[in-house]
């Protein structure tokens, strides 16, 4: 989805193996922006300096919601706005702009929960257009209320000049202020990134439903990104308009610069930690010179030429210049074309012992865990789910199977708080022996029940690591022992030589272990396998198998669709039969399959091609 | 990174060494000269460009030709950035401008701080000359002259001849939502007031509308006399058509400059409409020359440049007050910002002798009190000066 | 009541101006499910068309249609192929936004070289001429825009479902995939598509330039107004942009009347928003193009 590089960025200090580059020239780019200034120390040049320093900032905040969170904000100025007006009308009360900016900042961010809130079930454009509405109402709300805002006459700060006051007849102080408040947007960009927030919010973005299923609370690490954009965002505001000393509602909440501040992040590369400061760096000396060379030229040239430049970057290089950094360094992190058809082929060797690897189903003594009840499923007429009821036992391999279209994959939907029955309940015992009836994917994650999709929801933008990192956080919140666990998986996995690749280089069979580790990174008591042996050839179903069993060991529980009979016959403790949106019957595989009922509706056909 | 540095000093340094020529004086010209305000913007600064040809072709300031560094100011932000440019980089002894009041405001605060003259010859917002600034001078009349202007021009001319008392007129208040319309406006209903108008509707709406009809309705349903509306021209044309074909006939129209001074917002709505509409605003060229020496000469030189007539008085008066500061920098010792402020201070310019009639003296914030706007009428596909009668070139026809 | 009567009829009058700007907006955000900011753009660009011809020609204002329909298709198809094709397959559909974004500016700047910022007039050629009808007053012009409006989303509504054709874009916007399996060029009906949408941008400047002034900025008011207009009456649906319109044209017209004028735009966006968050299907949406909320 977005920017590729995005995963690169990811805590790669903390795991490279040898003294990196790319970090120790960003720094000193970010050193240069207050260095250069400082030493030409022409008024001119420093403007040029703290239009950088602001414009990057406003990027790196932007990038919080519209990068990390994937949320398309064209609205943002609006933020910027209320840090501005509210500094300039406290200080015209006599307070210090770094009360108002704090102020305004805690303003914003009410107002940014409050927005966005309602604004998240919108995707892609939607949430642009929202935005932007959004954005248009508070400009001609602050040209309205003219008694606060001054109306379309603006607002002038009174010229009070120190550090109190944050207006300065010398160019070094207000570049401190820029820098510093620059600083802070990448550090809180680089801290969201390379902590647990930032994960789940990339998960989030790439794969909704997985993210949630991987027990990130999505709609909360969405919230957490909107208000901490929305108070950076704030505070430049508030800083900029003492820089300005005057502001009107057409200049302050302005669809132009909020535009302009996305283009600067797309062009750095969207998602990622430096791309909008890089962004900022190289468009807005740009701009100036550009706008010093054809300005006067020709009315509209500049324009014209910027909107082309515009149009080109996107058409050529669409993940920015991050992009194109990584496109330099080579195949590092990106699964070679040359392994990638590999993967299958040097899965890791299950690691049991040998006499697990007999299929040698185990009765199941555990104490029940899940105990479903009665439900119920209809999609307009359709009955999908009738009365299903069941109970699952610790320990225990639970097979469903049933022709296509029986209802397995509505039933795995119901008992993983993705989808909520019209009637009946699931009830799951906690880890202090408490019957609980979880409602959403968040709370039965919290219960440890965990579960893949059918169709494989990889974070596509993310690295191997980090996907099965994103299952690992739910258990450890840390990064370093969340990626331990996750590559101790990776290993028992069979993905330990693809770590540092990307998800969507994989192979379906290396897409579907991915889905199981990311599963299993997650620690769970209870694992919903739908389908994970479709499609992968028969040294696979194996190994499949094999580590199903080593799961069970472990005092796992495990409910599997499978249509692959050769793992439903050799796994399952127990067998339940769907058809038509019924349990026909259910008990020990054996018995199952000489069920005249059951071959009737589905195996019968299976075992004549047999 | 002492490579990049080196890169950028050389950058910035290709960009100092813009080519240099013998004997010369620097001022900048700050005005938008793209984006939104990009036409008057433009117009302004040919006003000012006309004021240094002639300026040089009489020997220049103080003997060193004057050269104009062209400074964008797009936006407020940009307009900071390009009066730093100017002052810091081209090194000007002083800084013209800037036809957009906001951009005003920012880039002469720049000029304030760093202690470089700044000469507004255009924008008309109160504030620029309400800050206590030292080295901030405007030359032309403000949105205060304005509302006074009209207001004065409806109790002294239109009253009279529709035959009632100012008090009995309905007035209905429009402007456009910026800083400009919202400032005219405001004087408007302040003066109104105090001279015992009956103002029965105040709206605003935002510049880029395309339909009117809603105003135009509220206004048929006050059953105003009069309208004023200070506005752009597209708003201009909008409400002059839209009020016609909802026929809104209200017995006066005035207009506080922008569209309704401008030849192509006649040509729109059609000079049937258009006849009788009131307009004030800067000095236009139906003037009795009388009252403004050399306006003939202006227009002559402006044909000449630039091959077409003005397209708004906005050059004239840019034209007006550069030349007042032009020449009374040619008089100053030395064009260190002391002595551009002391030679600017002594300015005693009578009204009737200069081309836009007004004369200039700077006042209370460096404001010129001498400034003030004329009052024109539409006649015959004409903007004709028609108030005060010092100036006027044809009488006022209000019809009742 | 009169006065409402005519507020009401000037909103409707407003809504067949925004239905027939938001007509060509609806297939190509409705349908082809790219959001083109340039929209507003291309409308300014027929407008000074219609303007040059008109003038130039010295033809009736609605004659220049046969030339701007088909100029603003292949302006349309032009877009979508070298700008918006490349794009789709970019991970990121932000990308293709700020591409549109991009060819919104250069467009607008690229008037402003060749025309300068003034207005220019189109002549009205007596459309402007108001009609009273009982104790309402409306404008030649405006009658014919509301009727092609009209006409023009009948007729979109038949192509789309009763032609091969239509059928095929129709397809093409449910399943991309699926319908290429049938054998049908995605591309090229998205090209189509485009194209189309363009060329009605084209009718309504032949009809919006006599009545309204031509400037470099006229755009950016109307490409708002008619995303909000596309979503309102719901994606994809040809008659929901109508009534999308229609509720539009009479908000604004009351909210201008009742509330005033300044505050219109935010009743309108905010309505916007209300309807956006509360019932994003539109209101003539159904459930199955609700591809942009998340389950």
């Amino acid at each position: 989805m977005i920017g590729r590089a995005a995963s690169k960025e990811v805590g790669t200090g903390a795991k490279r193996r040898r003294p990196a580059l790319a970090p120790m020239v960003l720094a000193a780019l970010v050193a240069a922006v207050f260095i250069i200034p400082t030493v030409i120390d022409n008024p001119f040049v420093y403007h040029v300096f703290i239009t950088i320093c602001i414009f990057a900032g406003l990027s790196t905040a932007w990038n919080l919601v519209g990068g990390y969170a994937g949320q398309l904000s064209l609205g943002h100025m609006m933020f910027y706005g209320i840090g501005a007006y509210a500094g300039v009308i406290l200080m015209n009360t006599g307070v210090s702009p770094w009360i108002g900016m704090l102020v305004g900042a805690a303003v914003a961010v009410v107002v940014a929960v409050i927005v966005s809130y309602p604004c998240f079930i919108l995707r892609g454009p939607f949430f642009a257009l929202a935005t932007i509405a959004l954005l248009e109402v508070f400009r001609v709300l602050a040209l309205h209320f003219r008694d606060v805002t001054g109306g379309a006459t603006g607002l002038m700060i009174q010229l009070r000049l120190g550090w109190e006051w944050m207006v300065f007849r010398d160019r070094l102080p207000a570049l401190v202020i820029a820098f510093g408040l620059m600083l802070v947007c990448l550090f809180v960009g680089w801290l969201i990134r390379s902590r647990r927030l930032g994960f789940y919010l990339v998960a989030t973005r790439e794969r909704e439903s997985a993210a949630r299923a991987a027990g990130v609370p999505t709609v909360r690490v969405r919230l957490v990104a909107v208000a901490a954009s929305a108070a950076l965002t704030a505070m430049i505001g508030t800083y900029h308009a003492m820089y300005l000393t005057f502001i009107e509602p057409g200049a302050v909440f302005s669809l132009t610069m909020s535009i302009q501040i996305a283009m600067f992040a797309l062009i750095g590369g969207i998602g990622t930690v430096f791309g909008p400061f890089l962004g900022a760096l190289l468009l807005v000396p740009l701009t100036e010179l550009v706008r010093g060379w054809l300005g006067a030229q020709a009315l509209g040239l500049h324009g014209f030429v910027y909107g082309t430049v515009l149009v080109l970057a996107a058409l050529f290089m669409p993940d920015g210049i991050m992009g194109l950094v990584a496109r330099f360094k080579g195949t590092e992190g990106r699964p070679d074309d040359s392994t990638a058809p590999q993967a299958e082929a040097i899965a890791a060797e299950p690691r049991q012992p040998a006499d697990t690897t007999e299929p040698t189903p185990q009765p199941a003594t555990g104490a029940e865990i899940m105990r479903v009840d009665g439900l119920s499923k209809s999609f307009g007429g359709l009955r999908v789910i009738e009365h299903a009821s069941f109970t699952l036992r610790e320990g225990e391999i639970l097979g469903l199977i049933g022709p296509n279209g029986a209802g397995k994959t509505t039933l795995f939907n119901m008992i993983s708080g993705f989808m909520e029955p019209d009637q009946g309940d699931v009830a799951v015992r906690d880890r202090a022996g408490d019957w609980v009836r979880p409602k959403s994917p968040m709370e039965y994650a919290a219960l440890g029940i965990g579960r893949t999709f059918q169709i494989v929801q990889p974070f596509a933008a993310m690295t191997v690591e980090e996907n099965i990192m994103v299952g690992a956080f739910h258990r450890h919140g840390h990064v370093g022992d969340a990626r331990a666990v996750a590559r101790e998986t990776a290993h028992k996995m069979g993905l330990g030589p693809y770590l540092d690749a990307e998800a969507r280089g994989l192979t379906i069979g290396g897409l579907k272990r991915l889905e199981v580790a990311r599963v299993m990174a997650m620690e769970p008591r209870v694992l919903l396998l739908d389908e994970v042996m479709a499609g992968i050839n028969q040294t696979d179903v194996r190994r499949a198998i094999d580590l199903m069993l080593s799961i069970r060991d472990g005092g796992v529980s495990i409910i599997a669709i499978e249509h692959v009979m050769q793992a439903v016959m050799s796994l399952s403790d127990r067998v339940i039969v769907l058809n038509s949106g019924h349990i026909i019957t259910e008990g020990p595989p054996r018995e199952v399959v000489q069920d005249p009922e059951v071959i009737e509706a589905y195996l019968g056909k299976e075992f004549a091609h047999a | 990174m002492r490579i990049r540095a080196l890169a950028a000093t050389s950058v910035l340094a290709l960009t100092i060494m813009a080519p240099q020529a013998m004997a010369e004086v620097k001022f900048g010209a700050l005005y938008p000269f793209s984006g939104p305000l990009a036409l008057l913007g433009e117009e302004s600064a040919r006003g000012l460009e006309i004021a240094v040809d002639e300026i040089n072709a009489a020997g220049g300031v103080q003997g060193e030709q004057v050269v104009l560094a062209r400074g964008d100011a797009v936006d407020p932000n940009q307009a900071i950035g390009e009066a730093r440019r100017l002052i810091s980089l081209e090194n000007v002894k002083a800084v013209f401008g800037t036809y957009s009041s906001s951009r005003s405001m920012a880039a002469s605060q720049v000029a304030e701080l760093s202690g470089i003259p700044y000469f507004e010859l255009g924008a008309v917002a109160d504030d620029i000359t309400e800050r206590g600034f030292t080295y901030v001078y405007r030359t032309n009349p403000t949105a205060d002259s304005m509302a006074k202007l009209i207001v004065k021009m409806l109790v002294d001319k239109v009253a009279p001849a529709l035959g009632k008392e100012p008090g009995d007129l309905r007035i209905g208040i429009i402007h456009e939502d910026s800083n400009y319309g919202t400032s005219v406006a405001g004087h408007q209903e302040d003066y109104g007031e105090e001279a015992g108008l009956n103002i029965v509707s105040v709206q605003g709406y935002p510049a880029s509308i395309v339909d009117m009809s809603s105003i135009v309705l509220s206004l048929k349903e006050a059953n105003v006399d009069v309208v004023l509306q200070t506005s752009y021209q597209n708003d201009s044309v909008l409400f002059l058509q839209q009020a016609n074909e909802a026929g809104l006939k209200p017995a006066a129209i005035v207009g506080g400059g922008g569209g309704y001074s401008m030849m192509p917002t006649a040509e729109a709505v059609g000079t049937d409409l258009i006849e009788g509409v009131l307009d004030a605003d800067f000095t236009q060229y139906a003037v009795n020359t009388d009252f403004t020496p050399g306006l003939e000469d202006f227009v002559a030189a402006y044909r000449d440049k630039y091959g077409s007539d003005p397209r708004s008085g906005h050059s004239l008066n840019n034209y007006v007050g550069a030349m007042a500061i032009l020449q009374a920098l040619d008089e100053a010792d030395g064009l260190d910002p002391d002595a551009i402020l002391k030679a600017v201070n002594a300015i005693d310019i009578e009204n009737g002798t200069t081309a836009a009639g007004y004369g200039i003296k700077f006042g209370d914030g460096n404001q010129n009190e001498r400034a003030f706007m004329m009052g024109m009428q539409w006649q015959g596909g004409k903007l004709v000066t028609v108030y005060p009668d010092d100036a006027a070139v044809a009488e006022m026809a209000i019809t009742q | 009541m009169d006065t409402f009567l005519q507020v009401l009829v000037n909103g409707i009058m407003l809504g067949g101006l925004f239905t027939i700007v938001a007509i060509g907006l609806t297939l190509i955000f409705g349908i082809v499910k790219v959001i083109n900011f340039a929209h507003g753009e291309f409308l300014m660009v027929g407008m000074y068309l219609a303007y040059l011809l008109t003038v130039g020609l010295g033809v009736h204002p609605y004659v220049t249609v046969v030339a701007l329909a088909p100029a603003l298709f292949v302006l349309g198809a032009l877009a979508q192929r070298f700008i918006i094709q490349p794009l789709l397959a970019a991970r990121d559909e932000h990308v293709q936004i700020f591409a549109t974004v991009g060819l919104s500016t250069a467009l607008i700047n690229l008037a402003l070289m060749v025309f300068g910022a003034d207005i220019v007039n189109t002549p009205s050629s007596g459309l402007r001429t108001p009609l009273e009808i009982g104790p309402v007053r409306v404008l030649i012009g405006q009658i014919c825009i509301l009727v092609t409006a009209v006409v023009a989303v009948i007729g979109l509504q038949l192509f789309l479902g009763r032609t091969n054709t239509g059928r095929a874009i129709r397809a093409v916007a449910q399943n991309r995939t699926a319908a290429q399996l049938m054998g049908i060029n995605a591309n090229r009906m998205h090209i189509l598509t485009f194209g189309i949408g363009t060329a009605c941008v084209g009718v309504a400047a032949a009809l919006v330039a006599p009545l309204y002034p031509t400037s470099p900025n006229i755009g950016t008011y109307f490409v708002l107004t008619a995303f909000v207009v596309v979503v309102l009456g719901g994606l994809g649906s040809i008659p929901g942009a109508l009534l999308g319109a229609m509720v539009i044209g009479v908000v604004d017209a009351m909210s201008g009347f009742y509330i005033g004028s300044d505050l219109r735009e935010a009743v309108v966006f905010g309505m916007f928003l209300v309807i956006l968050i509360l019932r994003p299907s539109g209101l003539l949406g159904s459930r199955s193009t609700l591809s942009h909320v998340s389950p």
